[in-house]
């Protein structure tokens, strides 16, 4: 035991040494990352230190896993042993805020809430919405290419993506794209990083395009008698020339917010327009607004965010969504399991919370994959205990592209000391 | 392996005789894209019609370690389809149909030989269309605006490219075929797509080409606009910005250009400094009320002989002079050199004043047109060929005006890409891990160098053994970290 403490504390010493400071320590129960105690956290407070931290972890094989708000870390497949938890907490900063250009740099643990808090004083914001926004950082966002219900206008962290600074699993910090909007100046490393869910590299800082804060909102809220309804509701919402910036479906029962952002008298005629198309196309709507809009809004992301259990992120083709409710109200029964989803009708992305006995969650996501061809739909499971994902792969099918992102990961961390097994596939 | 006269017997069996070029005459126009000052002949030329006559002739490429550069149309501007002198062009202008249209998802699959416009003229008569619009758009192919990211003038509010492509096939240098992302969004795994995209032609030959169609908006206004200075036409940008408005499109126009468009296309332009193209779209309430906005910023910024486009023709009549204004410069001078920096937006006015000083002090004219909203300059450096090293000078003055751009900031190219034209210029804007990094990336797709070499990357065969400027990581600089 002292031995092990004594090689441990050597551990400290050493990367303490390599980073130029106090910023490790001995991992606890509460660092446990999907159950695994890391042995070492390392809190590096500047993005130099990360990189340095990263470079020791490759020259003495270790294998790291990093961490950012670990609002996620459940997701993926489940850890091995952990060396170091290399925690982003300390690299917080708005480095940049060009207000006249729309464009700022933040540093990778900076919280996403904190950052758009900052952006307002130029009545500016980072046009991302995923939930857990008040712990979630910037680094586990871009890591994980996550977004939420106004990705419908805005995109998702690959679209607005410009400029990255990354450290290499060898400790080698580079950087790509730059601080300018338009910029084709060599590959883009910074779509790469985004959604590499850590595995290729620790990405340090990043620089966005921004948006303008919208002056007022106003949400329709359309419940639906029968869920075959929402393709012709969502489409009449989306064919009209409105451009919500949100076009949201819930289920069970079934429900679609749209939301409008603009000058304020813009935003509630918009709203008004699309209420009377819902109407037309044979919902019920009512149009939200202030605190009854934001109350909305809360339970729509809580309907699936809230609490343990399974989620599985669901893609399909928007022309498929009522097919796919009708065949999940089936399955789920035939299986006798609760299922409730949530998600961009307009875009097709769909979260899935799923709870009842857990082969028959797995059974049920086998079934929902055997449905998808390669690049017309894909079911991915975010967040679900052990079990399950000892059942069923996570990822699921990755298509005759897998081999290539094999040999990327193989070039960018040839060790594979980099959140080792978790990234897309297993790499 | 060279290229034989048995390679050429194989490459022919791929794609017919048809398919294949060889004579020397014939090879002559391929020897450049639109950049004409780099040349070089291929040693054959193929034009595949089938996805798996590319993937044959990769294969047989890849067997014998013979380079292959894929071209589009040919009219990229940093010498990116430049052919290999040892090697085979893939010229992908017969595989040109349109594949798939899916109007309820807002799909569409194509051949990467398409021209950009035929894209949306398919879709027109549904009410939809692909919003890359480069100036281009009617001699260009979807696969080159894949390789370059190309942007165009209402990439401001819709992005380039990369923002419109969800899916493709592509042939790797290794001769497999690989599918990246697809109609449906999200694909599990790396983003692939998104490094493809941009990638010049250096990872991969694009097959097959699965876009996203966006609906025509239900409005569109366009205003023109002249001022005194290209600091006040700045100003008002800057203006239209801090208001929270992101217009469709915001072009601007110097003296210089002004005349030139007007001389080649009449559209009508004001004799000004510097006009300013501003167009708003969405749903009409909206642009409405931007549209007053717009016109009291430049009211305030003392804008003058303002037109606004009334109907489809008049607007048509403006985006001619600013879509001719390249081709126009040949109107004020027998050559130019056009070059294609970013800059900060807000950066504008001091780079504007250092190329006024840079005009003075080389005795060449410059002509300033740009996409004011996203900072993307392109000087037009205009020399007469026939005046002794005036060629030079312009090349010199075009690199300087690059400096100023890094300097402020900003970008190398912010649509035309590096190619070979820029290749060697890399080393200015990043650093030795920098590129290290970027060429992991280009290992893992191509290990044995085949597919485009020489492009992009600066490497000894095209920019001599000089390295770029060596500048030390903060971390080394601290001594805590240690290149390897
Ligand atoms: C389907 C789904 C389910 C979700 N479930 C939950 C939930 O149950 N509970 C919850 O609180 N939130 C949940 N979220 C929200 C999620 O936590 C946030 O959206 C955010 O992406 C996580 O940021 P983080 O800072 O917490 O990242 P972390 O969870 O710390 O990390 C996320 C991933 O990114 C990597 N990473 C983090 N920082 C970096 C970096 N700087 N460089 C490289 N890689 C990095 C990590 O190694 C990990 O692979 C869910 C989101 C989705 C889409
Ligand atoms: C007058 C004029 C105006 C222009 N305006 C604009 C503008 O507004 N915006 C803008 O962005 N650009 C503009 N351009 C530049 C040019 O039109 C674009 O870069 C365009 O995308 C090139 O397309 P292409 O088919 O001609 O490609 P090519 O020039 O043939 O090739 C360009 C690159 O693409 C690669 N490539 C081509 N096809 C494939 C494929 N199938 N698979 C893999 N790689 C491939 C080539 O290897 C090469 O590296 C302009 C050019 C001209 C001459």
């Amino acid at each position: 035991m002292t031995e092990v403490v004594g090689l441990r504390d050597a551990l400290i010493g050493q990367i303490d040494a390599c980073a130029g400071g106090a910023v490790a320590r001995a991992g606890i129960d509460g660092d446990a990352v999907d159950g695994v105690v890391p042995g070492v956290v390392a809190e590096p407070a500047t993005p130099e230190a990360a990189a340095a931290v990263l470079g020791w972890a490759s020259e003495h094989g270790r294998s790291v896993v990093v961490r950012g708000g670990g609002t996620k870390l459940g997701w993926g497949a489940p850890a091995g042993s952990i060396d170091v938890l290399l925690s982003t907490r300390g690299l917080g900063a708005v480095e940049a805020h060009r207000h006249g250009d729309l464009t700022a740099t933040v540093q990778a643990g900076a919280v996403l809430a904190d950052v758009n808090a900052a952006l307002a004083v130029h009545r500016q914001w980072l046009p991302l919405d995923p939930p857990h926004a008040e712990r979630a950082t910037i680094g586990g966002i871009v890591a994980a290419n996550d977004s939420g219900p106004r990705r419908q206008r805005h995109g998702a962290p690959r679209d607005l993506i410009i400029g990255m600074t990354l450290a290499r699993a060898d400790g080698v910090t580079a950087k790509s794209g730059g601080i300018v909007v338009k910029n084709v100046a060599g590959y883009d490393l910074a779509r790469l990083l985004t959604g590499s869910f850590g595995c290729l590299g620790v990405i340090l800082t990043a620089t966005f395009k921004l948006a303008p804060a919208a002056e007022a909102s106003r949400t329709v809220r359309v419940t639906l008698s029968e869920a075959g309804r929402i393709d012709r509701v969502a489409g009449a919402l989306l064919a009209g020339g409105s451009t919500p910036t949100a076009v949201e479906l819930a289920w069970p029962p079934a429900a679609v917010l749209v939301r409008f952002e603009s000058a304020a008298a813009g935003a509630a005629a918009l709203a008004e327009q699309a209420a009377a198309l819902a109407r037309d196309a044979g919902g019920a709507a009512d149009v939200l607004a202030e605190a009854d809009e934001a109350e909305a809004w809360r339970r729509h992301e809580a309907r699936v965010f809230e609490g343990e259990g399974t989620i599985v992120k669901l893609v399909v083709l928007p022309s498929d969504l009522s097919a796919t409710l009708a065949w999940l109200d089936e399955a789920s029964r035939a299986r006798s399991i609760e299922c409730a989803l949530a998600g961009r009708a307009g875009l097709g992305v769909l979260y899935l919370r799923l709870a009842g006995p857990v082969p028959a969650q797995a059974s049920l996501v086998r079934a929902l994959r055997e449905r998808l061809d390669p690049g017309r739909g894909s079911a991915v499971i975010r967040q679900a205990e052990g079990e399950l994902r000892s059942l069923v792969d996570v990822w699921g099918p990755l298509g005759d592209g897998f081999p290539l992102m094999r040999q990327v990961k193989r070039r960018f961390d040839p060790g594979r000391i980099l959140n080792p097994g978790r990234g897309p596939g297993g790499l | 392996m060279p290229v034989n006269a048995q390679f050429l017997a194989e490459l022919e069996r791929v794609v017919g005789p048809d398919g294949l070029v060889r004579d020397e005459g014939e090879l002559s126009t391929y020897e450049s894209d639109g950049l004409v000052s780099h040349r070089s002949r291929p040693r054959a030329a193929v034009l595949p019609e089938t996805a798996e006559q590319v993937q044959a002739v990769v294969r047989l490429c890849h067997r014998d370690r013979v380079p292959f550069v894929a071209r589009g149309q040919g009219t990229g501007l940093s010498a990116g389809a430049l052919p290999h002198p040892d090697g085979v062009l893939i010229v992908m202008t017969r595989m040109n149909r349109v594949l798939d249209v899916d109007i309820p998802n807002q799909r569409i699959t194509v051949e990467p030989g398409i021209m950009n416009l035929e894209v949306t003229r398919r879709v027109a008569p549904d009410g939809y269309y692909y919003a890359p619009d480069p100036s281009s758009q009617v001699i260009c192919s979807i696969g080159g605006n894949v390789a370059e990211n190309s942007g165009g003038a209402h990439c401001l509010k819709y992005g380039f490219t990369v923002h419109h492509v969800v899916g493709v096939e592509a042939v790797l240098a290794d001769g497999e075929t690989v599918h990246l992302g697809g109609p449906a969004l999200d694909s599990p795994g790396l983003d692939l797509l998104g490094v493809l995209v941009g990638s010049e032609g250096t990872l991969a030959v694009v097959t097959k080409v699965v876009l996203r169609l966006l609906r025509r908006p239900e409005s569109v206004r366009t205003l023109l606009a002249a001022f005194d200075s290209t600091d006040g036409a700045g100003n008002a940008v800057s203006d239209v910005i801090a208001a929270g408005i992101i217009p469709a499109a915001i072009e601007m126009m110097d003296r210089t250009t002004i005349r030139a468009a007007e001389a080649a296309v009449s559209p009508g332009f004001p004799d000004a400094e510097a006009v300013l193209i501003v167009e708003l779209d969405g749903p009409g309430p909206e642009v409405a009320a931007q549209f007053e906005q717009i016109e009291a910023i430049c009211d305030r910024n003392r804008g003058w002989g303002v037109q606004v486009a009334r109907d489809e023709d008049q607007r048509a009549r403006i985006w001619r002079g600013r879509k001719a204004a390249f081709a126009a410069m040949g109107r004020v001078a027998p050559s130019y050199y056009v070059q294609d920096g970013v800059i900060p937006r807000s950066t504008l006015p001091e780079v504007l004043r250092r190329i006024r000083d840079l005009e003075k002090r080389s005795g060449l004219t410059i002509g300033n047109v740009f996409h004011a909203g996203d900072g993307n300059l392109h000087p037009l450096v205009c020399y007469d060929d026939a005046v002794e090293g005036q060629a030079e000078l312009a090349e010199e003055v075009a690199t300087e005006i690059l400096s100023y751009c890094l300097d402020a900031g900003g970008s190398l190219t912010g649509e035309h890409g590096i190619g070979a034209d820029k290749a060697c210029h890399m080393p200015k804007m990043f650093d030795e891990a920098d590129l290290a990094t970027m060429r992991l990336l280009r290992l893992a797709f191509d290990p044995a160098d085949i597919c485009n070499p020489d492009k992009l990357l600066p490497t000894p065969r095209l920019c001599g053994e000089v390295p770029g400027p060596y500048r030390a990581h903060p971390a080394e600089a601290a001594g805590l970290a240690h290149r390897l």
